[in-house]
């Protein structure tokens, strides 16, 4: 284990993001819509790795930060005309707060009890916006906030940015032994010294703040917020989809797993509507049978010399 | 005097599994708990390392109430434990165990020197320091666990059941590498099903049964007591 020095997957991600940087202006916007949702899905993967992929609670309803962000940028910039960066970062902010009240009651659960509870919130949350009448009921929000496709582009890229290296950050440190402890055995971890309730909840507060977010950054692409639509549990099977496939807790599997689900269900979209989730659906089936450690822990596993350099 | 509980009662659910434990340890001394299965031994010490709530009585250490005290500052205290199955992280290999174990902000600046002690102590472990904790064999994952709570560099190390699973051979080498660390001047909390082995080694001994302490004393005064047979072959 390498505590000091950063590796070869570090500067790997932090070309790939200075690729990322200039790329919008060597191709079309066309291609520019492509990259904005695949850093949206990427920014969403990164999110539910702080919780799922490090500590293996399974938080089946994340989609309910999506939603608390989503609508944190609707609902200011609808009714105060706040611009949206700043509805973006109130969208971190409560999804922030909301994860920490939430965690402070449901980390306790463990297992499936946790993830049975997210789910029942998420479930919750999508029927008191159904009620209020503020946040437009069951019609949501239509914004007018027009196409803006660079400033959602950096917006994007930039919270990427923050989750990658932050995620790199906790893997390589103190703290990243902390949390493959509580990982692999919480009551051990906790009779070596490791604050567990502690460090799930910043987990879980890291998590809720960049899925509030990516939220946000979604209502604005879309320019309105829709409670079917932020609120379905469809987003929070690809979030995990993301990081089964691409491969849990670790800096870069989640980017990999974004790449892997999101292009296929691209291109499947707009050939045969309808397909995609049958298509992801598929391809964890494949993936739990045959790499069940994913795209990174597979390779590691396979190769001594890629063990060393992937992270 | 370094661990004191005093009067804990506590259970699973409603369960009631431990009723008005009392025991101390000394500085220097090894103390053991011995009982037959499901006489609270394992609860007892849960509940002294924070992992189980008491429902009545108060646990106090170096002098500090740390009854209510979350198990991981316990460990800050000077407490260690190898748990009973010892609970390795069976990913991680027997060196990144190790190193978990100076996890805590009392053990991080002295890690390196722990780690070269706790390999002399165990010089299979130096041997093994690069293979998954989960492949040591029965044997080695105990002085894995015993070198893991020793790197937190504990006053009182408490030891659930160091002979369960182990070669016959081994339990002899563990017990006595035990009794060297006390020597060295830690305090130790050891509880044993295997009563007559553990109390060749104790300075001071607590026979448990169904949640109560049935007597105490030193090895010599219970060795041959009537208590100790009763209380593992005539479970009510």
């Amino acid at each position: 284990m390498r505590i000091a020095g950063l590796g070869v997957t570090f500067f790997g991600l932090l070309a790939l993001m200075l690729l990322l940087l200039i790329l919008p202006f060597a191709f079309p916007f066309s291609t520019s819509v492509i990259l904005i949702n695949l850093l949206f899905y990427t920014a969403l993967a990164y999110s539910i790795n702080f919780i799922t992929g490090m500590t293996g609670y399974v938080s089946f309803g994340h989609v309910v930060f999506l939603g608390i962000g989503a609508y944190a940028l609707g609902a200011s910039a609808d009714v105060y005309g706040l611009d949206p960066v700043l509805g973006v970062l109130l969208g971190a902010a409560l999804g922030l707060v909301f994860a920490l009240a939430i965690g402070l009651v449901t980390l306790r659960f463990r297992g499936v009890y946790f993830a049975i509870s997210t789910v029942v919130i998420a479930l919750a949350a999508l029927n008191i916006v159904l009620e209020l009448p503020q946040l437009g009921g069951s019609q949501g929000i239509i914004l007018n906030l027009g196409f803006q496709p660079y400033s959602w582009y950096y917006t994007i890229w930039g919270i990427v940015l923050f989750e990658m290296l932050i995620t790199y950050y906790i893997n390589r440190g103190k703290l990243g032994l902390g949390i493959r402890a509580i990982k692999s055995d919480e009551d051990a971890a906790r009779s070596v010294g490791v604050n567990v309730s502690a460090l799930k909840l910043y987990l879980f507060g890291l998590s809720g703040l960049f899925a509030g977010a990516g939220g946000a950054v979604f209502a604005w692409t879309t320019s309105g917020v829709f409670p079917y639509e932020t609120f379905s549990l469809t987003f929070s099977l690809q979030m995990l989809a993301m990081i089964i496939i691409g491969g849990v807790g670790t800096s870069l599997g989640p980017i990999l797993g974004a790449v892997v689900v999101y292009l296929p269900s691209y291109y499947f979209l707009t050939v045969a509507i309808g397909t995609q989730l049958i298509i992801i659906g598929f391809a964890v089936v494949v993936i739990a049978l045959f790499i069940p450690e994913g795209i990174v822990g597979t390779l590691k596993r396979r190769s001594a010399s890629l063990r060393e350099l992937l992270e | 005097m370094t661990l004191l509980v005093e009067g804990i009662s506590t259970g699973y659910g409603e369960t009631q599994v431990l009723y008005d434990v009392s025991l101390r340890t000394e500085d220097r001394s090894l103390t053991v708990m011995v009982g037959p299965n499901g006489a609270g031994k394992s609860t007892t010490l849960r509940t002294i390392t924070g992992l189980q709530r008491v429902w009545r009585g108060r646990v106090g250490f170096d002098g500090n109430d740390i009854t209510s005290l979350p198990a991981f500052a316990r460990v800050e205290l000077g407490m260690a434990s190898a748990p009973e199955g010892r609970r390795l992280f069976p990913l991680l290999t027997t060196e990144g165990n190790l190193r978990l174990g100076a996890y805590c902000r009392r053990a991080r600046d002295s890690a390196e020197d722990s780690l070269s002690q706790v390999y002399s102590l165990f010089p299979k472990l130096k041997e093994r320091r690069s293979i998954k904790a989960g492949r040591l064999s029965g044997g080695e994952q105990q002085m894995a666990a015993i070198g893991r709570a020793l790197m937190s560099k504990p006053t009182l190390l408490i030891l659930d059941e160091p002979s369960l699973g182990i070669a016959p051979i081994l339990i002899k080498e563990i017990f006595e590498t035990v009794k060297e660390l006390e020597k060295g001047g830690l305090s130790i909390l050891m509880v044993e099903q295997n009563a007559y082995q553990a109390l060749k080694y104790a300075d001071y001994a607590y026979i448990l049964q169904m949640g109560r302490v049935l007597r105490s004393g030193t090895p010599s005064e219970l060795k041959n007591v009537e208590e100790l047979r009763k209380a593992y072959f005539s479970i009510v």
